[in-house]
């Protein structure tokens, strides 16, 4: 602490472990909360297709096509460690070829201060609902979850499913006509 | 040198200083740690705790008269140049044994 130089060093070097402390005191204050909360999904149209998959292997795959409502409040989940919420909607089946197919339809990212209370009706998904054989059609419980990622300020990144999901079947015949 | 500028603190300054700068960032932290969790803005904390790190620097790297009320006493230096040769040949002699 003699000169300038030394006590300026100390200052910044104690105020960084406070800070340090600080983070850790917000991080401990939220790792304990429960995150998760109720989920309301509803599949509206639900469509099969048989159509070539030119991103794959360009032979004859089942391509889903459904549209959903969703309704749940977010808004509890937010807390000064909650920087944003990265929600995604997840479609899980079971086909002869595999045990557990997950297919990620939609997304959605809220930022805290973002209107968290959602009510969607007959969404568009946001992404090819592939199958990668044809375990599509006349599937009798394909299931829908919504899932989310909490990203943090400080601390842990934890995935969490909402309470509430919904099964649906696909129909028995393939829709010929453009969707 | 144009910049002689004397920055040092005598010792209890320092130590002075040490106490004071640490005071004042652990009050703001604590402070700051209480606001941020009662609105809930964590960036608030952290703009809290940055006010008190530059109230830190300003109060104490500064060599406030406060910091040197008690110099050192130093002896007073021995003006005679003779008794000056006599002494750095005798701690000559004392460096070769």
């Amino acid at each position: 602490m003699h000169t300038v130089l030394t006590r300026g060093n100390a200052i910044l070097a104690y105020t960084l472990s406070v800070l340090a402390c600080l983070t850790f005191c917000c991080f401990i204050s939220t790792v304990f909360l429960d995150y998760r909360t109720n989920v309301k999904i509803n599949a509206v149209k639900t469509l099969v297709k048989n159509v070539p998959n030119y991103g794959n292997n360009k032979e004859l795959n089942d391509l889903g096509f459904i549209t959903f409502d969703l309704q749940t409040d977010l808004s509890g989940l937010f807390n000064w460690n909650v920087k944003q919420l990265f929600l995604y909607l997840t479609a899980e089946y079971k086909t002869q070829n595999n045990e557990l197919n997950q297919v990620v339809l939609w997304d959605k990212i809220i930022l805290r201060g973002e209107n968290a209370v959602l009510d969607f009706k007959n969404m568009n998904t946001k992404y090819y609902f592939w199958d990668d054989g044809n375990g599509l059609r006349a599937h009798k419980n394909v299931t829908l979850t919504l899932s989310w990622n909490i990203i943090p300020n400080a601390g842990l990144l934890p995935t969490l499913f909402g309470i509430g999901e919904h099964s649906f079947k696909f129909p028995e015949q393939y829709t010929m006509q453009p969707v | 040198m144009m910049f002689n500028v004397q920055t040092h603190m005598d010792f209890e300054g320092q130590a002075k200083a040490e106490k004071i700068s640490r005071l004042i960032i652990t009050l703001f932290g604590f402070v700051g740690l209480i606001f941020g969790a009662v609105i809930q803005q964590f960036s608030q904390t952290i703009y809290i705790l940055a006010a008190g790190f530059v109230l830190a620097l300003l109060i104490t790297i500064p060599p406030y008269p406060l910091y040197r009320k008690k110099p050192l006493n130093w002896q007073k230096s021995r003006s005679q140049s003779s008794s000056e040769s006599t002494e750095a040949s005798s701690s000559k002699k004392t460096k070769q044994k």
